[in-house]
């Protein structure tokens, strides 16, 4: 088939075309060359360039769809977040205020139990105290008579003769009768 | 056969002395029953309780006279005739005891009764007032 066509191609070489510059042989051949090319292409090239070309396509709007649905979700999730965050913060204030009132409480409860503790313990080292003071006093009246009758007694025993003791003897009788 | 308890022994040894008995041998019958009934350690409360017996039932005491200085014959009298009138027995028999710790002062002991008018009673009475 193709040299009926180069044959007449080069019968009207001489003829207007070539008449323009163009080797119509030459275009002809060329022609054909691109048919062939251009058949081959469509049969073998181009439905595996398109499918490629579709897949990518179809790979890109799903992704792009996927991109949406993940910004999408994205955004709930942070809408999520904040909700999560904002009842946090309530729930952190909440326990914050309580910890705090619980806090108040207890400082409060030690502070009264510090003070009733003090106060147990002043009363217990002036009750101490005391009893150490009348101890002391008491010592001291103890020592204090001890001497006196020391002093008495050597006094007496000065005094008291014979003849003195007989005349108590005699009155002590008579204070018994 | 119970044994005699000692205040039976000691008013059987009053009365036998009150008889006329002689101590020494009243001694050995009461030495031999509390040697009998193993109560040979119990001789001086015996002795104690006899003089109880006697000085209770108004026939004698046994009294036990301190004092700092030795007594005169007078200040004897006059204590056998106090005991006698405030324990009420017929027969007083004194024990002189010297001591000087007393300072002063007379006290009487007899099985039942006590008088203390020494000075030191006295002293000790002001020490245990102050």
């Amino acid at each position: 088939m193709i040299l009926p066509v180069t044959q007449f191609a080069a019968d009207n070489s001489s003829s207007g075309i070539s008449s323009l510059g163009i080797n119509l042989k030459s275009f002809v051949f060329q022609l054909i060359t691109f048919l062939i090319v251009l058949l081959i292409l469509r049969r073998w090239v181009f439905p595996k360039l398109v499918a490629t070309l579709e897949a990518r396509r179809k790979a890109l709007e799903d992704s792009l769809v996927q991109a949406k649905q993940t910004e999408e979700a994205l955004q709930s999730a942070e809408k999520k977040v904040g909700e999560m965050l904002q009842e946090a913060r309530v729930q952190a204030d909440a326990i914050l205020a309580e910890a705090n009132s619980k806090v108040d409480a207890i400082i409060a409860k030690g502070e009264a139990s510090a003070s009733e503790r003090a106060a147990r313990i002043v009363a217990e080292a002036e009750e101490r105290l005391g009893l150490e003071r009348e101890r002391l006093h008491k010592e001291l009246r103890g020592e204090l008579a001890s001497l006196v009758a020391t002093a008495t007694e050597k006094v007496l025993r000065q005094k008291i003769n014979a003849q003195e003791d007989r005349k108590l003897i005699e009155q002590s009788l008579k204070e018994l009768a | 056969m119970a044994a005699l308890s000692r205040r039976q022994l000691a008013a059987y040894a009053a009365d036998q002395l009150l008889d006329g008995r002689g101590p020494r041998a009243l001694s050995k019958e009461l030495a031999a029953v509390l040697v009998h009934s193993k109560r040979a350690n119990q001789a001086e409360l015996l002795a104690d309780d006899i003089a109880y017996e006697l000085e209770s039932g108004g026939r004698a005491a046994n009294a036990t006279v301190t004092t700092a200085h030795e007594l005169s014959e007078q200040l004897r009298k006059d204590i056998v005739s106090f005991v006698k009138k405030s324990v009420d027995v017929k027969e007083v028999i004194i024990d002189e005891v010297i001591d000087e710790s007393v300072i002063g002062g007379v006290r009487v002991d007899t099985a039942g009764h006590s008088w203390d008018k020494t000075l030191r009673r006295k002293l000790t009475q002001v020490q245990e007032a102050v």
